[in-house]
């Protein structure tokens, strides 16, 4: 078990302050998924982790260690930036070859485990923007290591790759700590068990994903006959009878209602995305612990 | 960051680029071909021409000391892709990879300094046979031979050191992240040798002195630019 912990950290670029005394303690192998809109500091936040910004104040504890100050506590961290760092004048595996020199690990495994094979033998600067990323997350799997610093790792990766390295990190996080960042709210919803939202340099949210609560779920149901005559739902886009309640438990409700009059229900899903709310702020603020905040 | 990092930063470099080591080598060798034109005028018979009067042009004497400008020139130019490099590597990210290593600024300098040392030092080795080889055939004198390969190695290595510090210095000052300022570094790194190519013409009994007294100055403000880079210089600067 592992726990990173941030303790008034405040940091930027050049004398201006991006991260206001941020706060956290993430004491959970997990992925903790980082949101944020553009340019709220979660690039900042990684980089000030990671131990490429230093922190104009506070301190980033890793299992007790000062991340900023101990060179040794650094070496237990993977950090992938949303640049690709990769020397593109290389063949692709020349460039994991010069990773693996600087950090260890095995080339041969990484080229396996992302399908890079074929392409071992080409140049970087040759390759698609997608086939770049997946060399830039091969770097990351050279070694494994305690904390993992991912900013939006599967941005430009089609939806098989980006589902293949979801899984990676999902197993990686059993006895790991994995911060992933990313734009896709259903990707997050997918992949992540912790949430930290960032807003204006300041955490907005730390929880676990699953105690966020909604002021009003939104139920899809597919079925082979006329619902709304046996539960309040209207039937809406993409051929959805559309149920509003406030618990899922009333969702639950409805489905045992509509089985109990013999109606075949085909799907069922919730129609929208709670990160998308909290995201927007539309979140119940006061229903959801949140731990740890600054 | 192991010790063969300079070597591969230097290798990365040379692939990136290689018309700059083009041009370096043909500077080089046109120094080489200057410094050899005194062994040829030695030959011919001297009517006309001032050879030598006391504190006069000897131009057979200059001539060599002219060469030693031109070859710290092309040392500098052999040595341009690591800055390219340099830039490359902190536009795609490289160098914040290095500073998640545990690296400070001062390190990541240090690496790249190290590889333009190692190309320049091996263009200046070169340079060194081959004025030693031609300069023995052209049966130039001993201690004028050996003042020409010690001035080489003495100015080369400074102004390459001194002109890759300005320019990854320029190359981090300048307000805006995607400026273009570094060729700047190179500008002045080419200024300040440029003494070297007059003092042999306006001061000829002094020259070799001059020049010495010149790449000292060069070692100091190298060792001063690599002292304060380090404070002038924020990590941030390194990042994309």
């Amino acid at each position: 078990m592992h726990t990173l912990e941030l303790v008034g950290v405040s940091s930027g670029y050049g004398g201006k302050q991006v991260l206001h005394d941020i706060t956290f303690k993430a004491q959970e192998s997990a992925i903790y998924v980082v949101l944020g809109p553009n340019g709220a500091g979660k690039t900042t936040l990684f980089r000030t982790i990671a131990g490429i910004l230093e922190p104009y104040s506070g301190q980033v504890l890793f299992d007790g260690a000062d991340l900023t100050r101990t060179k040794a506590a650094r070496k237990r961290i993977n950090y992938l930036s949303h640049y690709n760092a990769i020397p593109e004048e290389m063949t692709v595996r020349h460039a994991l070859d010069f990773y693996a020199r600087i950090e260890g690990g095995d080339v041969d495994m990484v080229l396996s485990l992302l399908d890079l094979e074929e392409l071992q033998n080409k140049k970087v600067s040759d390759l698609s923007q997608g086939q770049k990323k997946r060399v830039s997350i091969a770097k990351v799997f050279l070694d494994e290591r305690d904390l993992y610093l991912l900013d939006e790792p599967t941005s430009n990766l089609d939806p098989a790759v980006s589902k293949e390295i979801r899984d990676m990190l999902l197993r990686l996080s059993k006895d790991r700590i994995v911060l992933y960042s990313s734009h896709n709210l259903y990707e997050a919803r997918d992949v992540g068990t912790n949430l930290i939202l960032v807003r204006n340099g300041k955490i907005d949210y730390f929880d676990k994903i699953s105690n966020i609560k909604s002021k009003e779920y939104r139920v899809g149901i597919k079925t082979t006959t006329d619902i709304s005559k046996i539960v309040d739902a209207k039937l809406g886009d993409g051929g959805y009878y559309v149920l509003s309640v406030s618990t899922p438990e009333e969702a639950g409700l409805a489905l045992k209602k509509l089985i109990e009059n013999g109606v075949l229900v085909t799907e069922m899903r919730q129609l929208d995305n709670p990160l998308q709310e909290l995201f927007e702020g539309r979140h119940d603020q006061g229903s959801s612990e949140k731990e740890g905040l600054n | 960051m192991s010790g063969d990092q300079g070597m591969m930063i230097a290798k990365r470099s040379v692939s990136l680029s290689k018309a700059y080591p083009i041009m370096g080598v043909f500077l080089a060798l046109l120094g080489l071909l200057i410094s050899s034109v005194s062994g040829i005028l030695r030959g011919l018979p001297t009517s006309g021409i001032p050879a030598s009067s006391a504190g006069g042009l000897d131009i057979t004497t200059a001539l060599p000391l002219v060469s030693v400008a031109l070859q710290a020139f092309a040392g500098i130019v052999f040595s341009t892709p690591v800055l390219l490099l340099f830039v490359y590597d902190k536009n795609n990210g490289v160098l914040e990879y290095f500073l998640s290593l545990g690296m400070t600024q001062r390190d990541v300098y240090r690496q790249y300094l190290k590889a333009a040392l190692m190309l320049s030092a091996g263009l200046v080795a070169f340079a060194v046979v081959i004025d030693i080889a031609a300069g023995l055939l052209d049966g130039m004198n001993g201690l004028l031979l050996l003042e020409v390969c010690g001035l080489v190695v003495a100015m080369t290595l400074p102004a390459v050191s001194f002109g890759t510090l300005v320019m990854m210095s320029f190359s981090s000052l300048q307000k805006q992240r995607v400026g273009s300022n570094q060729p700047l570094g190179m500008a002045i790194a080419v200024f300040i040798v440029m003494p070297a190519y007059l003092v042999p013409f306006v001061v000829p009994p002094l020259a070799f002195e001059i020049d010495l007294v010149l790449a000292g100055l060069i070692v100091v403000f190298s060792v001063l630019m690599y002292l304060a880079s380090s404070r002038l210089i924020s990590r941030e600067k390194l990042l994309p």
